[in-house]
């Protein structure tokens, strides 16, 4: 694996997805702007704005580091370079997760001091790590499908798989027996089942990677 | 060095519509190849194999001594690479795009890339997007050239230039031939183009390799000899004839194996040799397709 040039890949994709970042961490703190002003409103509009913009920002990046370079016919200059194609995928994968997780660490770590230094909603603080951990998985779908197929449609399909299934799973984490008993309550608490739901989430996470791995190691032609 | 720079092999690779068959190609080091092909032949097909980018079904290619597609990264550190259909990225300026090679290429030369920035009369701090399509060309041959390649790939890239812009683009390719060990390929419908530069021909229709020869065997070999016939007498039969044209007294042949002495042949056998016509690298190129289809089709 020639490391130098999957580093330089990956500080292209940067230098061109710079605007992008910097517009998702001003959206993130535009939502805990709103989430911070105290009232039920502000709580329930900046949450939905939070997980918006981090849906964004994974479909930005996405549609601008992988199907963007194919639209704007830029994926033969970066094919020409001293790469392979296995260099190419890992460069694409590790570029945007390394756009994505600052971002989406960052964004756990301020909706998690919200949950601890606000009393009547500790009992989110297991739902809230379940969550942003499905929100990263969906990225991932999304990425891979993207490097896989190469196709937009594809790619707005994963997405919207995605948010889909961000509902789904929700809805069923909320009702998991070992999480719905503490939801509501007052008590910061860690299960069993929030520990198996985020090991799945990641392994999850793991075989969509290895997969895309599997499948470009296969692929025969890339332009 | 290896006396060749690209080398294929019974290379053959099949998609649903297209398939490139048996490719047979040879580039010796230093030598200029004109690959000529009508759209759709398989020429950027063929390059792509040669560049790593689509694997062939069956066949070996062997590029500057490195095997593809499994040593493609080796070999593209000394290849440099035009194509029509390849961009640069829009938001970046062409100093950015400078900035960005001269690190990956040991070979690298930026004195160079700043003459070309001159000649090629560019602005290193302006956006591609802002570039016109013979700028980003300019911009494109640029990059390929500073790295200094022992090979350069070029698919069509004079392709929607204006008369000025090709002139510039061929006259720079023509002043880099000065280097003996710069192998090109040369891929164009523009049977002008590759004229010029070439001093090697390579033709390919439908996916398959129909004649390679030296540019000047090529203008030597291939003539119309305008034949005037006695009434009732038959047309010679002449070796290497692939087309016959005109009327029946007055045939005119197109022969790809012409010798001097087929004129005194068709004048022992009743005819008389009214000219013997050479031929521009297009018409033998159309000849030679048309041969070629309908011998298919026959």
């Amino acid at each position: 694996m020639n490391n130098s040039m999957v580093k330089r890949l990956i500080l292209k994709d940067w230098y061109f997805q710079r605007q992008a970042i910097l517009l998702a961490f001003a959206g993130g703190a535009v939502s805990f702007g709103i989430i911070f002003t105290g009232s039920q409103a502000g709580f329930t509009i900046g949450l939905i704005l939070l997980v918006t913009v981090m849906v964004m920002v994974s479909a930005m990046t996405v549609m601008g580091n992988v199907l963007g370079e194919r639209e704007n016919q830029t994926l033969a200059f970066a094919m020409t370079l001293p790469i392979s194609y296995l260099e190419y995928t890992t460069a694409k994968i590790l570029g945007n997760l390394l756009i994505f997780i600052p971002f989406w660490l960052t964004m756990l770590a301020g909706a998690l001091a919200l949950i601890v230094y606000s009393p009547p909603i500790h009992g989110f603080f297991a739902f809230a790590i379940i969550m942003a951990v499905e929100i990263l998985l969906s990225t991932c779908l999304m990425l891979v499908t993207a490097l896989v197929t190469e196709s937009k449609a594809w790619s707005i399909s994963a997405m919207v798989t995605g948010n889909l299934a961000l509902n789904v799973v929700g809805y069923v984490v909320a009702h998991l027996p070992g999480i719905k008993e503490g939801l509501f309550g007052t008590q910061i608490y860690w299960t069993p089942t929030a520990t198996i739901t985020v090991a799945v989430e990641f392994a999850l996470i793991a075989l969509l990677i290895g997969g895309a791995f599997h499948i470009q190691s296969r692929k025969q032609d890339f332009i | 060095m290896s006396a060749l720079s690209v080398q294929f092999k019974k290379v053959s690779k099949k998609y649903t519509h297209f398939a490139l068959e048996n490719i047979d190609l040879e580039l010796p080091t230093g030598s200029i190849m004109g690959f000529i092909g009508a759209n759709g032949a398989g020429k950027s097909t063929t390059i792509r194999i040669l560049m790593g980018l689509v694997h062939q079904d069956h066949g070996s290619v062997q590029v500057l001594g490195h095997s593809m597609p499994s040593q493609q990264a080796a070999a593209k550190l000394d290849i440099g690479f035009v194509s029509e259909d390849m961009r640069l990225y829009g938001p970046a300026t062409l100093a950015w795009h400078m900035n960005f090679l001269r690190p990956i290429y040991p070979r690298w030369d930026q004195p160079y890339a700043d003459k070309l920035v001159q000649r090629f009369d560019l602005k290193p701090e302006q956006k591609i997007k802002g570039l016109s399509h013979g700028q980003r060309v300019k911009a494109a041959l640029l990059l390929a050239l500073a790295r200094r390649p022992r090979l350069l790939v070029l698919d069509e890239p004079t392709t929607g230039l204006d008369p000025v812009a090709r002139h510039e683009v061929l006259q720079e390719l023509m002043a880099v031939l000065a280097d003996e060990d710069r192998t090109i390929l040369f891929s164009s419908h523009n049977t002008l183009d590759v004229e010029q530069i070439s001093d090697q021909i390579t033709f390919i229709d439908r996916g398959r390799i129909i004649d390679s020869d030296d540019k000047e065997a090529f203008l030597d070999r291939w003539r119309r000899l305008r034949l005037l016939l006695p009434p009732d007498a038959v047309l010679p039969r002449l070796p290497g004839v692939v087309e016959v044209g005109g009327s029946s007294r007055l045939p005119v042949l197109t022969t790809n194996r012409f010798e001097p002495a087929m004129v005194s042949a068709c004048n022992d056998l009743g005819a008389t040799v009214q000219a013997v016509d050479t031929m521009t690298l297009e018409e033998i190129f159309v000849a030679n397709v048309h041969c070629r289809r309908e011998r298919l089709t026959a």
